[in-house]
Parts: C-alpha cells; sequence; structure tokens
C-alpha cells in the first residue's frame, strides 16, 4: 500500500487545499446568502461570484507557471532556488493575505449589520465604476471593486505554488509512483470539506454562519501572521547556517535557539504527518520564536482594538481620541494647517450628523418599509 | 612551478642507512618553534608554523633502538604547543607521549620541553603538535625509522618520503570559532583550499629506468583522506602505519588522515615518457564544494625532464585497495578472546549553546584541569577508579596484559578515521556504509581473520562499524580519537588508561615537563578537577553545555497558554462584533451614503433626460 501513496503528500496537498477553500467558500457562501437569493438581483450576485473564480482560477494558473518554473530550475539546470527562498517567498505571501483577510473580514461582517437593500448598494458600489480624479484614488477604488477577486486570487496562488513545487519532486525525495493517488485524494478531501462549509453556510441563519466562518477566517490569519514573522526568522537563520537546516529534523540543531521560545522534537508541521493540519489552521509551529509567539498575540490584540475602536466610531460617529488627536497635532508646526482642516471637517460633520439623525428619527426612517421616507431626504435637502 | 623533489629527505635516510653500523645512537634535535610565512599552493601566503625558521618541516628519522632526544623551545608567542609522535609506542614512556593535558601540559610561550625515548619498531610514522588542534597550521612532518633488518632489504633502489595533506588558507585560531558556532549547528567542517604533495604542488620526483623505489607516503592532512595514484604504474604495499606486511599489489590506495603506506614502485625500462601521479582528496567528507575548488594535486615521476609533464587523466571510479586485506608479515595471530570488551557508540548532537558537539556512548571530551596522566601519578590507589579522571575524559581503565576489544559504531553520516595512542590493534571486522551496529550474533571467532591486518589508524565507514584488538601491555595513558581535527575539537575522544598502578612504578615525570606546567599555570596534581585531596570529588571539573531542552520550558507554556487565551478572546470579541446591531452614527452614516449614491444616480437620468431635450436646439 504504501509504494503507491505517501501520506506526507497527502497532507501536503490536503492542507494547501484546505486553506483556500476555506476562504472560498465562505466568500461564497456568503454572497448567496446575502445576494443571492432567489428573490434578489441576480446579476449582481454572478458578477461577483465570477470574480471569485476568476480569482480563484487566474491564481491557480499563475502558481502553475511560477511553480514550472521553480521545477525546471529544479530538474533542468539544478539548481534548487526553491529551497533557497522559500522560507522569505512563503513569509511575504502569508503577510499579503493576512492583511487582505484582517480587512475583509470585518467588511463582511460589518455589511451583514446594514438592512437588505443597503448591501445591495454597496454591492452596486463594489461593481460600477465612479468618476476619479486621481490615480490613488482609482486604485483604491480598482482594489475595492476587485477585493472578491484579489483575495482568492493571492490566497489559491500562495497555496498552489507550494504544492506544485512539492508534487514536482522538489524538496520531496520519494518515487514517482507514490505521487498520483494522494495528490488526487488530498485535492478531493480538501474540496469536500470546502462543499461542506458552503452547504452548511447556506442552511445556518446568515449572521451565526457569518459569525463562525468570520472567527474561523481570523484564527487562520492571526496563524498566517505568526508564519509570516517565523518564515522570515527562520530564513534569516537558514541564511546564516547556509545549509538545508530544516532537512536536519525536528531534533537540536534546527532552529536558532537565541530566538527560541519553546521547542518539541516532535510534531513538526514540515516533516510529521498531520501536524500540518494545525499548521494550516492554527499556525502551530513545533519550534516558535519570540516573533512568531509575539506576533501572533499582537494580531489579536490589534483585532480586539480595531473592533472597539469600529463600534465606538458607530456609535459616536469618529474615532476615539480622534478630537484630542487632532488638537495635540494642531499644536505641531506644520501639521497645524492640515490639523485645523481636519478638525472643521469632522466638527461640520458631527454637527450634520447629528442634525439628520434628529430629522430622520422624527421621520421615523429606521425601519424596513422605507423606501418612501428617502424620497423625503431627497425633498427636505431640495 | 615545477620544484624537484628536496634532497634533504633521501640524503638523510641514506646517511643514517649507513652510520646504523654504529649501533644504537642518540639523535638530538633542537627545534625551535616559530611562526614563519609561506605560500605552497601559490594562491595565498599565510603564517605558519615552523621550525628553526624554516616551513616546510624537517623530516626526522631515526634508526630501530635509537634513542630521540627532541628539545623544544616554544617561541610562537601567543600560543601553547606540543608534539606527539604518532605511532610509536613510548612504552615505558607515556609521558613523552605530547598529547596535551593528557600525558603532559601543553608547553607555554617562551618555556622549554624535551622528549626523550627510545624507538623500538621501524616503519613511516609523523610527528604533529596535539594541542588544541595547532597542527593544520603546518606543525606536521614525517618521522622514518630505518630498519637495517628490514625483510624487503635489497628489494630496492631508492626511498622516497612523500606526504599528503590538505591546506586551509586560514589561521586554525580563525576557523576553529566559525566552525563551533551556534550558525553551524548541522557541524559543517570547513572545506580545505587546495591539496598539498610534500607541503606544495607540481611536485617532481626524478627517477631512473628499471629501478624499484619504496615510497613513504603519510597522511599529514587535518581533515581529507586522499586517494594516491600513479598512472603507468602499480603499486606494492609492504608496510602500514609501521606494521610490515606480505606484498600487496594496488593500483589506488587510500588514506585517512594520520594513515601511512609505504610501496614499491618499479620504473619502466624506457624513458620517452613522464608519468603524474595525484592526490586527489575524498570530496564526499565536505559539505559543500565551493566554486572553483581544486581537490587534486599533481606530482610527476620524472623520467626525462625534457619531455612534457603531462596533465593527470580522468579517472571514472576510485577503485582503492582495502586494506582490510593485508596480511601482517610477522603472521602474528588473532588475539584470544578479550578480557575487555568497549562499545562505543559515535553520535553527533547539538548541545545548549547552540554549536554541535561530537559524543562516544554520549560523552563529548572536556579536557581535564590536570593531565590525565599526571592524575595516575599524584592519586594513588584511587588511580585505578575511573571517576577520578572526570566523567568528560571518557576514561576506560584497562588491566595490564589484558586483551582489549573495541567495538566502535558510527551512528554519524560521515566517515571517521579512528586512532589510539600506544598501540597497533588488529582489524578483525569492519562493515559497509550503513550496516548497522555491530552484534555478535553477525560475527564469531570463526568469522574473524586468522591473521587480522594491524595499525593504529582505522576508518569507519558511515553507518557502520569496526571492531579490533589489542593487548594492554603498555602501561600508559593513551588518547583514542577521531583522527580529523575538526571532530577532535568537537570532543569525539576517549582516554584509555591503562594499567594505572603499573604506570606509577615505571615513570617518573622529568622536572622540565613541570616547569612547563607552573609557566602555563596549569595544575598538575591531583583529580580531573585539581582536588589533591578528595580524589573522588569532582565538583570543578570542566563540563560542556547542558543540554538543549526536550520538551516545553515554563517559557513556552507560558507563551502557548497566553497565545490561546488571546485566540479565544478575539474570537469572542469578533463574535459579539457581529452580532450587535449596528451604532447610530454608523446608520446615518451609511444611510447618508446611499442618499447621496441614489441623488447621483438621478441626477445622471435628469442630465441624459436634459441632454436629449437640448440636442434639439443647439442644432438650430
Amino acid at each position: 500500500m504504501s509504494n503507491v501513496f505517501a501520506p506526507s503528500v497527502f497532507f501536503i496537498v490536503f492542507r494547501e487545499v484546505l486553506e483556500s477553500v476555506i476562504i472560498i467558500s465562505v466568500l461564497l457562501s456568503f454572497l448567496k446568502q446575502c445576494l443571492g437569493q432567489p428573490d434578489q438581483d441576480q446579476t449582481i450576485y454572478k458578477r461577483l461570484v465570477r470574480q471569485v473564480w476568476f480569482g480563484t482560477l487566474a491564481g491557480v494558473l499563475v502558481c502553475l507557471i511560477i511553480g514550472g518554473a521553480f521545477i525546471g530550475a529544479f530538474y533542468g539546470v539544478g539548481k534548487d532556488i526553491w529551497s533557497q527562498s522559500e522560507d522569505l517567498w512563503e513569509g511575504i505571501f502569508y503577510l499579503i493575505a493576512t492583511v487582505i483577510i484582517t480587512f475583509m473580514g470585518l467588511a463582511l461582517l460589518r455589511i451583514n449589520k446594514m438592512k437588505e437593500k443597503w448591501r445591495l448598494k454597496i454591492a452596486h458600489s463594489l461593481v460600477d465604476k465612479a468618476k476619479h480624479h486621481s490615480a490613488k484614488s482609482w486604485l483604491g477604488a480598482w482594489g475595492k471593486r476587485n477585493a472578491l477577486f484579489i483575495l482568492p486570487f493571492i490566497t489559491t496562488l500562495r497555496e498552489g505554488v507550494e504544492a506544485v513545487v512539492f508534487v514536482g519532486g522538489v524538496s520531496l525525495g520519494l518515487p514517482a509512483a507514490q505521487f498520483p493517488l494522494p495528490v488526487v485524494t488530498g485535492l478531493l478531501a480538501g474540496v469536500l470539506i470546502g462543499y461542506l462549509i458552503y452547504r452548511g453556510g447556506n442552511v445556518l441563519s446568515i449572521q451565526i454562519f457569518l459569525i463562525a466562518s468570520t472567527s474561523v477566517l481570523y484564527l487562520i490569519a492571526a496563524g498566517m501572521f505568526s508564519k509570516a514573522v517565523w518564515s522570515l526568522q527562520f530564513h534569516a537563520f537558514a541564511k546564516k547556517v547556509g545549509s538545508d537546516v530544516a532537512e536536519t529534523g525536528s531534533g537540536p540543531g534546527s532552529y536558532d535557539i537565541n530566538q527560541s521560545v519553546w521547542h518539541v522534537n516532535c510534531c513538526n508541521p514540515l516533516i510529521d504527518n498531520g501536524w500540518d493540519v494545525f499548521y494550516a489552521l492554527l499556525g502551530w509551529q513545533n519550534s516558535a520564536t519570540y516573533g512568531s509567539v509575539i506576533s501572533y498575540n499582537v494580531y489579536w490584540i490589534g483585532i480586539m482594538m480595531a473592533v472597539a475602536c469600529l463600534l465606538y466610531e458607530e456609535r459616536t460617529g469618529s474615532l476615539p481620541l480622534k478630537n484630542r488627536i487632532l488638537a495635540t497635532l494642531a499644536k505641531v508646526p506644520g501639521l497645524k494647517g492640515w490639523a485645523k482642516k481636519k478638525q472643521d471637517v469632522s466638527a461640520e460633520h458631527a454637527a450634520e450628523v447629528v442634525r439628520q439623525g434628529q430629522v430622520h428619527l422624527a421621520g421615523g426612517v429606521f425601519d424596513r418599509s422605507d423606501s418612501s421616507s428617502l424620497e423625503d431626504i431627497r425633498q427636505t435637502e431640495k | 612551478m615545477a620544484t624537484s623533489l628536496s634532497f634533504f629527505p633521501i640524503l638523510s635516510v641514506l646517511l643514517l642507512t649507513l652510520s646504523h653500523a654504529a649501533g644504537a645512537a642518540t639523535i638530538v634535535y633542537d627545534f625551535n618553534i616559530t611562526w614563519v610565512r609561506a605560500n605552497p599552493d601559490g594562491l595565498y601566503e599565510r603564517p605558519t608554523i615552523g621550525i628553526n625558521g624554516q616551513w616546510p618541516l624537517p623530516i626526522m628519522t631515526a634508526n630501530i633502538n635509537d634513542t630521540v632526544v627532541v628539545n623544544v623551545i616554544n617561541q610562537l608567542g601567543n600560543q601553547s604547543t606540543t608534539l606527539h609522535f604518532h605511532g610509536l609506542f613510548q612504552n615505558g614512556t607515556a609521558e613523552m607521549d605530547g598529547a596535551g593535558l593528557v600525558g603532559q601540559c601543553g608547553i607555554p610561550p617562551g618555556s622549554q620541553f624535551t622528549y626523550n625515548f627510545t624507538v623500538n619498531q621501524a616503519g613511516t610514522y609523523w610527528y604533529h603538535s596535539h594541542y588544541k588542534g595547532q597542527y593544520p597550521d603546518g606543525l606536521r612532518a614525517p618521522f622514518i625509522v630505518s630498519d637495517p633488518n628490514y625483510p624487503y632489504k635489497g628489494q630496492f633502489d631508492e626511498e622516497i618520503v612523500l606526504s599528503v595533506s590538505d591546506w586551509y588558507h586560514q589561521e586554525v585560531q580563525v576557523l576553529i570559532p566559525q566552525f563551533m558556532n551556534k550558525d553551524n549547528p548541522t557541524g559543517a567542517e570547513p572545506v580545505p583550499q587546495s591539496a598539498l604533495l610534500n607541503d606544495r604542488q607540481n611536485l617532481t620526483i626524478a627517477v631512473k629506468p628499471g629501478k624499484t623505489y619504496l615510497f613513504h607516503v603519510v597522511n599529514v592532512g587535518a581533515f581529507a583522506g586522499q586517494y594516491i595514484w600513479f598512472e603507468g604504474h602499480n603499486m606494492t604495499i609492504v608496510e602500514v602505519d609501521g606494521v610490515y606486511t606480505e606484498k600487496a599489489e594496488a593500483e589506488m590506495i587510500y588514506l585517512t588522515t594520520a594513515q601511512r603506506c609505504s610501496f614499491m614502485i618499479t620504473t619502466k625500462n624506457e624513458t620517452s615518457t613522464n608519468y603524474a601521479f595525484v592526490g586527489s582528496m575524498d570530496t564526499t567528507l565536505f559539505d559543500k564544494i565551493p566554486k572553483g575548488l581544486n581537490w587534486n594535486v599533481t606530482g610527476w615521476l620524472v623520467y626525462d625532464s625534457a619531455q612534457p609533464m603531462p596533465a593527470p587523466a580522468l579517472v571514472d571510479q576510485f577503485n582503492d585497495f582495502d586494506d582490510f586485506a593485508l596480511i601482517p608479515y610477522d603472521q602474528k595471530p588473532l588475539l584470544p578472546e578479550p578480557d575487555q570488551t568497549i562499545t562505543m557508540d559515535v553520535v553527533m548532537n547539538v548541545l545548549g549553546d547552540g554549536k554541535q558537539y561530537a559524543f562516544i556512548s554520549n560523552i563529548t571530551y572536556v579536557s581535564p584541569k590536570v593531565p590525565t596522566l599526571y592524575t595516575v601519578m599524584t592519586t594513588g590507589e584511587d588511580a585505578t577508579n575511573p571517576t577520578v579522571y572526570g566523567e568528560y575524559s571518557n576514561s576506560f581503565i584497562l588491566g595490564h596484559n589484558q586483551i582489549i576489544e573495541i567495538v566502535i559504531n558510527n551512528r554519524d553520516t560521515g566517515k571517521h578515521p579512528f586512532h589510539l595512542h600506544g598501540h597497533n590493534f588488529q582489524t578483525i571486522a569492519r562493515s559497509e556504509f550503513n550496516a548497522g551496529d555491530f552484534s555478535l550474533g553477525n560475527s564469531t571467532e570463526n568469522s574473524y581473520p586468522a591473521i587480522p591486518m594491524r595499525r593504529d589508524t582505522i576508518l569507519v565507514n558511515p553507518g557502520g562499524y569496526v571492531v579490533f584488538r589489542f593487548a594492554a601491555d603498555n602501561p600508559g595513558v593513551w588518547l583514542f580519537h577521531c583522527h580529523i581535527e575538526w571532530h577532535m575539537d568537537q570532543g569525539l575522544i576517549a582516554t584509555m588508561v591503562e594499567a594505572p598502578l603499573e604506570i606509577q612504578k615505571s615513570i617518573t615525570i622529568p622536572q622540565n615537563h613541570l616547569d612547563a606546567c607552573k609557566a602555563g599555570n596549569t595544575l598538575y596534581e591531583g583529580n580531573a578537577a585539581g582536588n589533591t585531596v578528595n580524589f573522588l570529588d569532582l565538583t570543578g571539573e570542566p563540563v560542556p553545555p547542558a543540554p538543549l531542552p526536550a520538551g516545553f520550558t515554563p517559557r513556552g507554556i507560558v507563551a502557548l497558554v497566553f497565545s490561546c487565551i488571546s485566540a479565544l478572546i478575539g474570537m469572542a470579541v469578533i463574535a459579539w462584533y457581529g452580532s450587535v446591531d449596528m451604532g447610530a452614527a454608523s446608520k446615518v452614516a451609511e444611510q447618508q451614503r446611499i442618499a447621496e449614491m441614489e441623488q447621483q444616480e438621478n441626477q445622471e437620468v435628469t442630465t441624459q433626460a436634459t441632454t436629449i431635450v437640448e440636442a434639439p436646439e443647439e442644432v438650430r
């Protein structure tokens, strides 16, 4: 049995597919729940779904190209550039993915809080082109519009390159016959989990599903952030040592003792089967560094503070301490003009918001059937 | 540049062969050890350790039964030194063996030290520094002991001494800190920059046709084993490590560091071509082969100096002679069943300082505070208790005249040439690569050779084993270690304390040896910790770094628990955020944004309508 099935290959493919599939399933399920119900406008929904799939497939395509380049360099030219730059590559991509997931996750939760037709409007704003005056704002808007393309793209790209390189035989010295079966079963297992998440999402109440899946997404993102820092530190260590340190196993000599917070001689996600699933979901490492542990906790603390700020802003209209900070900045020479302008804007904005709030409260605008009240607003403004 | 073989070694050998007729002589060498500069490979000039202002060093010679006196003055200025005469038994003169902190203290700069011993064995030997990995800096050279009753006397016309070696451009005091470093946890040994023949390159040896030459070859390198072959000529092996053998034909031989071999080569009867001979370093030992490294060194048998020196041909495979097949000339039979068997497992591992160390049966060697021989001399009856030598001198007590069998299980992935001071040994079993540990089940007395090969430095294959026997007939303190200098730095050393009570009766430590200890502030009395009162109390003995923690330390547990807690709280916060309704101000902001968007839509509609309406007017 073991000469047609290599467990290590199965787990590698499974964990790569798992990470990508969780993100894609969550996105698709969310879209279906919010915008894809039978009684809603299907064009927007279909466009956004297409974005997600395009992102996925584009990522797969590019990863095949890049992975193919690595394999070509390995077998053709004989240089194993993959193992030299592997950790650098992973570290950078993990960072990019973390940033994207962080922003997307909170945005998803926020969108869910809005009433249905507002969601629709937001969705419109995601796809429609608007006039822009500067390249920066165009890029920002492009990014916003295609966020649902970028996230799956980056995710599948990163996971895919790793999977392609490993399956291509670089870094794994197994005979070729042991590859096809575990690759296929790993793919199927990963896709099955993804499908279950998708169906589960459609069945549960959208709010509970979104909360659960966002929590998992953030768990993965925190793990990714930790993994990014760990990979970059390990890359620096491997460069100093000069040889393939990862191949020395889990034992002494495979890690930088100055940076070590804990190290157990087992459960190495690179080598021990099964532990790489923990690695994928939670960022588990058998050899943790100060960097990886601190970054993990910093990430969570950062998220908690971000949520707190968002809640504060939702309640009061501006970020906490914003006025105080602006007041202090106004005293700094050079920033005085800029700070004053911001202060005026926010003061103006706050006053306007309060006025409007009073009007709307009088008009009873906060219930579902309030399409007519929007007419009222327009009337009053005119 | 082509240079001819130095005249000196041939001349000295010839002179001594002639002078033997006078009976046992005393040969005195005065060695003034200083730094000199040298550039043997033509690539890099560097400081090397010279004797009497010259490098390469003089070849020591003697006749069997001569007394040799070596007066050493250390004028290096910045390093201590010792001299060890590799392969000589020093029977009755263990204090002259020369291993630092084993048989003597180091000779500090400015001190004088006298070695005085008798050579009772003929053959090819060498002398080198045996202190803190110093000899790769150049303090090594051959030592030939001649025998008027040489079994192959009359079968050769001339003797030639040939040393092969690796060569580093950096000094040992630079290389060792780079090697023993937490950034080198895999223990990658420094790769030499060149190979040398007789401490130079492009060596030419003038030979006459139709003659037989007896070559004495010594590998005086620090690390690299060497394949040696002579194009167009076969070698007839007659001696290894000072043990005469029956003649054995070989096309190519392999010498690990410290091994020696003597062979006869019969030259051709014509002088139309010159022939190349090659020393090729064993690159399987090297962690990486740097670009531009030439691991071969070429010499020439010059029949006619007017003819060109041909470049050596590429060799596809190394078919070196297996020394296990050699039969000693004296036909000494297999020693009887051993009285003591010592099994040694060789392992490399990383300790708590992040550096890789070498272990023999879980102990890595650390030099004691008092030279082990001096501990024997000053601990009275307790000298038979291995505790007094300290745990990390890895000492084994051998009974006088016992038959000792040593089994080395090489659990490392590298080759190791193991050398025993004070003896040569009968090699009775050697495995191939990755044969696993030795077990009595797969070898019996019947499968051992009846007349085993004897030498004093033997190669153990990676993942395999070697078994050898010797008789403990030489009271003394004998080091047993891998002869790769880098592995010595890592502690791949054990100590044989042979018949300690007999040692106490048979030797006296000369005063100038003790003076060297005092000058260098080295303790010379007591146990390994320098304790002269309670010999069994080893507090203060030198110890290696502590091992790395194998599991979770308190710090790790705190970090893991804290991380889990922050993850759980973080997820709770997210869940809370997701479940509360939107705050008032945000609702208003969103409301406003929707309104703006709808306004824009309406404006576009009206603009379009206006355009359509107005157009006819413009046309007008």
